[in-house]
């Protein structure tokens, strides 16, 4: 039997008082399409890192391919690629520079270093640009360029930490189809975004973490029909709304964390505040 | 693509990576970064480019002069081992070698990285890469060897072997394997020091705990001097310090300096050598061990900033803080923002505010006052006449506040963004930075000034006093116009209190040698002016000189502000790269 891609098991991280991660229950199966949300501060990068092996739990497993990450880090860190939130690119350096670099640091042989680097960098139309200095490259370009490093080594399992965010529709649609492709080859994609159609559109399935606690995980459809969240049995809400449209993945995230205790929406107090806007 | 993109996995075995194809791959990097940096320049404008010219400039000047700071340590270690061998004082070996450790110890807290003259990498960030923990140990071992503390210390240890082996040929290989040790050795204390100063030091409430016990040290070492200095002729200051080498002998023979010189001393007595040898192996595989532990954390994800639990301790305070009244400095600031511009104002107290919450550049203000006050009560010590004090004074005070001058947008960080968006004019902006710095040196140059005349031992001549105020406002607004235009031209984002934190740029370093630059220049155009004063007889002769000085760098200044707009908008995107990057 395939092991879980990702599974980690009471994953929690705490920053001295503040409890950033809060007993992390997730299970990823191998070939996912995972679109992991949630609000700002709800401990998405947190987690990301964590499984990454950027940052350290504070307590509970992880279990990367059916392999502890504690245990072998390096062993996972050679089957994962990672676009970290901050991309993490050397700025001096040229864009197949780095592609080299990268793939070198991974292992992989001197030609077929040379040879992925060009087929990357001709797949992410970045192949006339090979004398600037990364620093010198703009948002998209850099995004697209930390996407290539992450998958120069062949991973099984992709982490990406807002890969869409600041980058325009042309190299958006690059980097979609270049994450299509690693799924149609079976590999686990686990990304986080604020840009819900885009995961909506993307992602097989959907997790969403509040407040450090997993609240909601399944396939949209799943969630549609209410099935997948925490402390719910079965199905509470309809999967339609009443005009019998399918449910949106923001009004489901909504649901789920846009609400105050009581129930409201939260904007609506927002807007009491700023009564000098209406 | 067609072996990343194929349908299948083909099932990978996973060989391990060899150890050289990382290790070269990394020296590959850090050689493309270095190559990048100086034969393939990114993108310039016209004024940037004048800004490289600058930086090549100001290094061919300041490079020469490290150098030759370097000489004293290197050819005085040489030849003070030379002298131990030949003329028998065997015994004064082992504290010549810990006087050295010290030496690399201090640099190394102070000095500066010539690496970070041109720009490298983060070492850290190699750790998502599928090292292991023993490749990356290395790897942080080897890298940040190019600093001024290793290179010196290098090179003291290289000449007091050499020094050993000319003044007895036996000893020459021993020496210069102990030496190799020895500063191997130096290299893990250095690490070891730094990797868990980094850990404490990322605790705030040990940062502050820590500043205070460094001022109390400074201070209380200071009281030392005093006390034992002016008890004793310079012969017998000489001899007390001998003394004090000679009494620490038999605790040194303990310490890595006591193993390495009986290491290479006792090589006819094969087994003790070899016994001490074995020791300082000992204590350079234990303080690369010590390292290795904290490495070892960061390696395996450790998060040093205490930044996330603050924020949500912060975020939880806030929901149930009420509103606290206004302390006086704002209702201040409300007051004068009838008389000056309301951004000034805004400026000046978000400026006041992070000012305040800064112990450390308190501190840092605070101190030179303190060691002023000291001085001051013993001016016979440095031999300065009362009318030398006080511009001495005034520039030893100063030096902390001017160095400031040219780096006024660092704290605000992305912050700084707001200015080139807001519909405001942005010379209020550097005018109300520049009032802030006024104000920082008024009070500083005001401290020292009262210290001066309450403690010297004669009284200042009124001339010496206007001949001072004149330079003193020289040395203000020359600072203050080629501060502001550096701060403009070649700003660094910084965290204050956290300065060491980021990492230094080209820039900034040159900034920093500027300030210094400026701020002895203007000190040694005091010096033969004094003389000539005194000499000549003319006591308003410094007033008749810097009278027009003070009033050129006014003008000059005056001349910058009018043109701060103008600047400010040429360098928006100099500003905005260098201060909004994470």
């Amino acid at each position: 039997m395939t092991p879980p891609a990702i599974d980690t098991t009471a994953l929690t991280r705490r920053f001295d008082d503040f409890t950033a991660v809060d007993h992390l229950n997730l299970r990823v199966d191998a070939g996912q399409f995972l679109g992991f949300l949630g609000p700002n501060g709800a401990g998405k990068s947190t987690t990301i890192k964590m499984l990454t092996g950027l940052l350290a739990p504070t307590s509970g497993s992880i279990r990367i391919l059916g392999e502890d990450f504690e245990a072998r880090p390096a062993q996972i860190k050679r089957q994962i690629g990672v676009v970290p939130e901050g991309m993490a690119l050397f700025g001096r350096l040229t864009a197949s520079e780095y592609l080299r670099f990268v793939g070198r640091m991974y292992g992989l042989d001197r030609a077929t270093t040379l040879r992925r680097t060009q087929e990357l960098l001709d797949f992410m139309q970045l192949a006339g640009e090979e004398k600037k200095l990364i620093a010198d490259f703009s948002h998209g370009m850099q995004k697209k360029l930390a996407l290539a490093a992450a998958v120069i080594h062949g991973p099984k399992v992709l982490f990406l930490d807002e890969p869409f965010e600041g980058v325009d529709a042309v190299a958006a649609g690059t980097l979609k189809a270049m994450l299509q492709r690693m799924i149609a080859r079976g590999a686990t994609i686990f990304l986080t975004s604020h840009v819900l159609e885009i995961v909506e559109r993307l992602c097989s399935h959907v997790a969403i973490i509040h407040r450090g606690q997993l609240v909601a995980q399944g396939s949209l459809d799943e969630l549609r029909a209410g099935a997948g969240r925490a402390g719910q049995s079965g199905s509470t809400t309809s999967a339609a709304q009443p005009g019998g449209e399918k449910k949106s993945l923001e009004q489901i995230f909504l649901e789920i964390v846009g609400a105050d205790r009581e129930g409201n929406p939260a904007a609506t107090s927002v807007e009491q505040e700023l009564s000098w806007l209406s | 693509m067609a072996e990343l993109m194929g349908r299948e996995y083909v099932p990978e075995a996973l060989p391990a990576i060899p150890a050289s194809t990382q290790l070269l791959a990394v020296a590959w990097l850090r050689w493309r970064i270095f190559a990048n940096s100086v034969f393939r320049k990114r993108t310039k404008s016209k004024s940037q480019i004048a800004g490289l010219v600058f930086n090549v400039v100001l290094r061919l000047v300041t490079w020469p002069a490290m150098a030759l700071l370097a000489v004293g340590p290197v050819v005085g270690s040489g030849f003070l081992a030379w002298t131990a061998i030949s003329e028998g004082h065997r015994h004064s070996l082992a504290p010549l070698f810990l006087g050295i450790t010290l030496l690399w110890q201090f640099v190394s807290i102070n000095g500066l990285s010539i690496a970070a003259t041109v720009p490298s990498f983060d070492p850290a960030s190699l750790v998502r890469f599928p090292l292991r923990f023993g490749r990356y140990f290395v790897l942080r071992s080897l890298l940040g060897l190019l600093t001024a503390s290793t290179i010196i210390g290098s090179l003291a240890l290289l000449a007091a072997a050499v020094g050993i082996g000319v003044a007895d040929s036996s000893l020459a290989l021993p020496a210069l394997a102990v030496m190799a040790v020895y500063a191997l050795m130096n290299i893990y204390l250095t690490r070891m020091i730094g990797a868990w100063m980094e850990r404490w030091l990322a605790n705030r409430r040990f940062r502050e705990i820590f500043s205070i016990l460094m001022a109390l040290f400074a201070v209380g070492f200071q009281f030392l001097n005093l006390r034992q200095v002016p008890e004793h002729t310079h012969d017998e200051g000489g001899s007390w310090l001998m003394s004090l080498v000679h009494s620490s002998g038999s605790y040194l023979d303990w310490l890595p300096s006591g193993f390495a010189a009986k290491a290479i001393l006792l090589v006819r007595h094969r087994l003790e050598a070899v016994a001490n040898f074995a020791g300082l192996l000992a204590v350079t595989v234990l303080f690369a061990a010590v390292f290795a532990v904290r490495l070892k954390k960061q390696f395996l994800g450790e998060y040093l900033s205490e930044g996330v639990g603050r924020r949500a301790s912060l975020q939880a305070s806030a929901r149930v803080k009420k509103p606290t009244p206004q302390p006086a400095v704002f209702a201040a600031a409300e007051a004068a923002s009838t008389i000056i511009s309301p951004v000034v104002a805004a400026c000046l107290r978000k400026d006041w505010l992070i000012l305040r919450s800064n112990g450390a550049q308190l501190i840092a203000l605070l101190m030179p006052l303190m060691f002023l006050a000291i001085f001051s009560m013993n001016q016979s010590i440095f031999g300065i006449s009362s009318r030398y004090m006080l511009p001495a004074a005034i520039a030893y005070a100063s030096a902390t506040v001017l160095s400031s001058f040219y780096n006024v947008f660092g704290a605000d960080g992305s912050g700084a963004q707001l200015y080139l968006l807001a519909p405001i004019r942005i010379r209020d902006v550097v005018v109300a930075k520049n009032l802030m710095s006024m104000a920082l040196i008024g009070a500083e140059v005001g401290a020292a000034w009262t210290i001066v005349c309450a403690l010297a031992r004669t009284s200042i001549p009124f001339s010496a006093q206007v001949s001072t105020a004149l330079w003193t406002i020289f040395l203000v607004a020359t600072n203050l116009a080629i501060g502001t235009l550096r701060s403009i031209q070649a700003p660094r984002r910084f965290v204050p209190g956290q300065g060491r934190a980021l990492r230094a740029t080209p820039n900034n370093r040159s900034s920093a040698l500027l300030a210094l630059a400026m701020l002895f220049g203007s000190a040694m155009l005091m010096v033969p002016v004094g003389m000539a004063s005194h000499y000549l007889g003319k006591p308003w002769l410094g007033a008749f000189v810097f009278g027009p000085l003070a009033v050129a760098a006014v003008a000059a200044y005056a001349l910058l502000l009018k043109n701060a707009e103008r600047l400010v908008l040429a360098y928006r995107d100099v500003i905005a790269e260098e201060l909004c990057k994470t």
